[in-house]
C-alpha cells in the first residue's frame, strides 16, 4: 500500500477521498493516471511508473477507479470500441460476451464527433467494448512492467463484475444465491421472446438490467398479467423517436411507468440489443411501507460498510432519490444480518483476484429465506457517511489492506 | 389478542401451495380459538386468481375463530402485486359469516364488490386501492353499518378504476347513514377539491373528529372551503398530508388553529401533473 498507481478520473471525487485518506493513514499520494490520457496517449502506464520512480523491480498497487462521470473519457471509450478503432490482437479477450455484435455500431469518427447530452445513453455495449480493451491494454502493459503486478482488483475481473450476465454465471457456478434468471441472453433476442418466455416460465415479474449499466441506469421492472393481458414498465430509461434515424434513449431523473407496448417493446428490444440479463423479480423485505436492498462493501474478503437503500418503487438505488438508513436503523435480526454479510463475502471470493466491491445484497420478503446477490460493484465503494469501526471506506481499505501483502488477492 | 399473517410468496405458489389450505391448518391448530386478527397477504398469484375461495373458505370456517374481530384481505405491497393487479371478489358475504367482526381492511379494488354491505357491529372499514369503482362506494352508502366509527375509502383515479364522481360519493356525507361515525377519510382522490368543498359544510361534520383529506390532489381552492368553515375548525384532527397547497395557504392553516397534517406538500404548478399517492 506503500506505492499506489490510480488509474482514474483525477477530478472525481473518488481520486480526492482516497488522496485523503492516504493522507490520514500517513501514506504518500497515489500517483494518478487519467484515464484520458491513456485514451489520448499522452500517457502510458509505463511513463506515468516512470515518472513516479516505481520501475526499481519494486511492484506498486494498482487500483482502476471508475471511470464514469466524465463525457470526455466516455467519448474516446466509445471510440476505443469502434469496429474500426486501431488495436492489437487480444483486445477483446476480456469481454465475458465479446463475441457478440454491437447494434449500429459508430465508427470511430462518428463516436469522437458525440456531443454531450445529459442523460443520453450513447452506446452502452460500445463504451464496454471499448473499457474491455483499455482494461486488457493495461492488464498487458502492467504484466510487462512488473511480473507479479498487484492489481486491488485485476482488470480481467473488473471486466467481469460490470457484465451483469457473466455476474451472474460467476456467482452461480461458486454456489452464491443469485436470483433466477429467466433465460440465458441468446435465448432472448427481443421484446417477443421476452416476453413469450416470462409467460411460458410463468415468471410474470422480472427486472430487464442493461448488462453493462450501473446503478439504475438501464434497469426495467418488468411485469406481464396473465390474467388481463396488461403489462407495466417501471424504469428511468426513456426514448425520443425520429423520423430520419433510430431513436435516442436517455436517463430520466424520476421514474416513469409504461403500460403501452407501443413504448415498451423498443425499450425492451434496445437493453436485449446491447446486451440484457432477465432475472426474477423477487419481493424484497419491507420496512414500513417502503423496500430496501442493502450495499455491502467487502474489502479483502471481510464485510465492512453497509448502507440499505429504502424506496417506495421497485428500483432502489443510490442515484435515485432513495432514502438510505443503516442496519441498526432497519433493525434486522442478527441472523440475517450475519446472513447477509457472509453471503455479500461469499460473492467476492468468486472473484480470487480482487480485494475490493461493493455487493448488492437482496433480502427477500421471507426472512427465512437466504439473501441473495443482485450485483458486484468492482467501484462500488463510494459511499457517503458511512462508517466502519470509525473509518470511512478509503481509509479501511488503506488500513485493511495496508499490512503488507498477504490480504490483497493475487 | 393475536394476530396471524398468512402470505404464499412466488415460490410457494408455483409449489402448488393454496391459501384455502393454509386457512384449514390454521383453523385446526390450537391458535385458531385465541385469533383476534387476521391478515391474508399474497394469496399466490393475486394479480391471475381471484379472492373469491379465500372468501368461500373463511366463510366455511367461520365456527373455528370466535374471537376474530379484525380482518384483512390483500396486505401486500408493490413488490408482490401490483395494487391495481390485486384481483378481489365479493367480500360481502364475510361480514355476514362473522357478525362479531370490529374492523375489516380491503387492498385492491379489481372485482371488487360488496354486496349486500351489512353488519350490526362493525366498527372499522378501509379500501386501500388506487380506483374505487362506483358500484361499492353505492353500495357501502346504501348499506346498513349502525356501529361504523371510521369509514377510510381511497378513492384514486379513473386509470386504476374509479369510475365516479363527487355524486357518488356525496351520499356517503350525509347524516344518519353511519350513526356512529367519527372519522371520516374520504382520501387519495383526484377529485380531492370537489370532496372538500362538499364536506366544509356538510352536518356529518358535527359528529366526526377526524376528517381524513389526505393522499389526494388538494389544492388552494379546496383548503380555502376548509378554511371557511366553522365546522372544520370545531373537528379535532384534519388530515391533509400530501398536498398541492401554496406556501401562503400552509400558512394560513397553521394560523388559523386548526389540528391540521399539511406535511408532504407537494412541488406541482401545472394541474397535468397532480396525482394522489396511490395511482395504480
Amino acid at each position: 500500500m506503500e506505492r499506489m498507481i490510480v488509474i482514474g478520473n483525477p477530478e472525481n471525487r473518488r481520486t480526492a477521498s482516497l488522496q485523503r485518506a492516504r493522507e490520514r493513514v500517513g501514506l504518500p499520494p497515489a500517483v494518478v493516471v487519467p484515464y484520458l490520457d491513456l485514451l489520448r496517449n499522452h500517457i502510458s502506464l509505463t511513463e506515468a511508473a516512470e515518472q513516479g520512480g516505481m520501475l526499481d523491480g519494486i511492484p506498486p498497487l494498482l487500483r482502476l477507479d471508475a471511470p464514469g462521470e466524465n463525457f470526455d473519457v466516455e467519448r474516446e471509450l466509445i471510440a476505443l470500441g469502434a469496429p474500426d478503432a486501431a488495436r492489437d490482437e487480444g483486445d477483446d479477450r476480456l469481454l465475458p460476451f465479446g463475441g457478440r455484435d454491437d447494434p449500429q455500431p459508430m465508427s470511430v469518427r462518428a463516436a469522437s464527433a458525440l456531443m454531450e447530452q445529459r442523460g443520453r445513453l450513447y452506446h452502452p455495449s460500445q463504451w464496454f467494448r471499448g473499457y474491455g480493451r483499455l482494461l486488457a491494454r493495461l492488464e498487458r502493459e502492467a504484466g510487462a512492467i512488473w511480473p507479479t503486478a498487484g492489481w486491488l482488483n485485476a482488470p480481467r475481473d473488473i471486466a467481469g463484475m460490470f457484465d451483469k450476465r457473466s455476474t451472474h454465471n460467476v456467482l452461480k457456478a461458486a454456489g452464491v444465491s443469485v436470483p433466477r434468471r429467466l433465460a440465458s441472453p441468446e435465448a432472448l433476442p427481443d421484446y417477443d421472446a421476452l416476453y413469450d418466455t416470462m409467460r411460458d416460465a410463468r415468471l410474470h415479474r422480472i427486472f430487464l438490467k442493461l448488462a453493462v449499466g450501473s446503478g439504475a441506469c438501464g434497469v426495467v421492472a418488468y411485469q406481464i398479467n396473465p390474467h388481463s393481458g396488461a403489462e407495466l414498465a417501471t424504469t428511468t430509461l426513456a426514448f425520443d423517436s425520429f423520423i430520419s434515424k433510430p431513436p435516442q434513449f436517455y436517463n430520466v431523473l424520476k421514474l416513469r411507468r409504461y403500460t403501452d407496448r407501443a413504448v415498451i417493446r423498443p425499450i425492451v428490444n434496445w437493453l436485449l440489443k446491447h446486451g440484457a440479463h432477465a432475472e426474477q423479480w423477487v419481493a424484497k423485505a419491507a420496512y414500513g411501507d417502503r423496500t430496501f436492498d442493502i450495499r455491502q462493501l467487502v474489502v479483502g474478503g471481510e464485510a465492512c460498510h453497509s448502507i440499505a437503500r429504502v424506496s417506495r418503487t421497485p428500483i432502489t438505488n443510490l442515484h435515485l432519490r432513495s432514502e438510505r438508513m443503516s442496519m441498526e436503523e432497519l433493525s434486522l435480526p442478527q441472523l440475517v444480518q450475519e446472513n447477509m454479510r457472509k453471503c455479500a463475502e461469499a460473492a467476492l471470493a468468486a472473484y480470487p483476484s480482487s480485494s475490493v466491491a461493493g455487493i448488492d445484497v437482496l433480502i427477500g420478503k421471507d426472512l427465512r429465506q437466504p439473501p441473495s446477490v443482485v450485483d458486484v460493484n468492482p467501484f462500488g465503494d463510494l459511499l457517503y457517511n458511512v462508517a466502519y469501526q470509525g473509518m470511512d471506506a478509503y481509509e479501511w481499505q488503506m488500513r485493511r489492506l495496508g499490512s503488507g501483502r498477504r490480504d490483497i488477492a493475487r | 389478542m393475536s394476530e396471524m399473517k398468512l402470505t404464499i410468496g412466488y415460490d410457494g405458489y408455483e409449489e402448488g401451495k393454496k391459501m384455502q389450505e393454509m386457512l384449514e391448518e390454521l383453523a385446526n391448530s390450537p391458535a385458531a380459538k385465541e385469533l383476534t386478527s387476521l391478515i391474508i397477504g399474497d394469496w399466490g398469484g393475486s394479480y391471475e386468481n381471484d379472492s373469491s375461495e379465500i372468501v368461500e373458505t373463511l366463510v366455511r370456517l367461520n365456527g373455528a375463530f370466535p374471537q376474530l374481530r379484525k380482518l384483512f384481505i390483500g396486505d401486500m405491497d408493490g413488490e408482490e402485486c401490483e395494487v391495481s393487479w390485486i384481483l378481489q371478489s365479493n367480500l360481502a358475504p364475510l361480514l355476514t359469516a362473522y357478525p362479531e367482526l370490529l374492523s375489516l381492511t380491503i387492498k385492491g379494488s379489481s372485482q371488487l364488490e360488496l354486496e349486500p354491505a351489512r353488519h350490526e357491529k362493525l366498527e372499522e372499514l378501509v379500501i386501500i386501492c388506487g380506483g374505487l369503482n362506483a358500484d361499492v362506494i353505492t353500495s357501502i352508502s346504501g348499506g346498513h353499518f349502525p356501529s361504523l366509527k371510521k369509514l377510510e375509502l381511497y378513492l384514486g383515479v379513473d386509470d386504476y378504476g374509479f369510475d365516479g364522481d363527487l355524486e357518488t360519493v356525496r351520499p356517503l356525507m350525509e347524516t344518519g347513514k353511519f350513526p356512529a361515525l367519527t372519522y371520516l377519510g374520504l382520501k387519495n382522490s383526484e377529485i380531492q377539491d370537489e370532496i372538500a368543498i362538499a364536506l366544509a359544510q356538510a352536518p356529518i361534520l358535527d359528529q366526526l373528529h377526524t376528517l381524513d383529506l389526505s393522499m389526494g390532489t388538494l389544492t388552494d381552492k379546496g383548503a380555502e372551503a376548509l378554511l371557511g368553515s366553522d365546522k372544520v375548525q370545531k373537528l379535532q384532527f384534519l388530515n391533509l398530508s400530501h398536498h398541492y397547497l401554496s406556501d401562503g395557504m400552509m400558512k394560513r392553516i397553521e394560523q388559523s388553529g386548526l389540528h391540521a397534517d399539511i406535511s408532504e406538500q407537494q412541488d406541482s404548478e401545472d394541474e397535468d401533473y397532480r396525482y394522489p399517492v396511490l395511482t395504480e
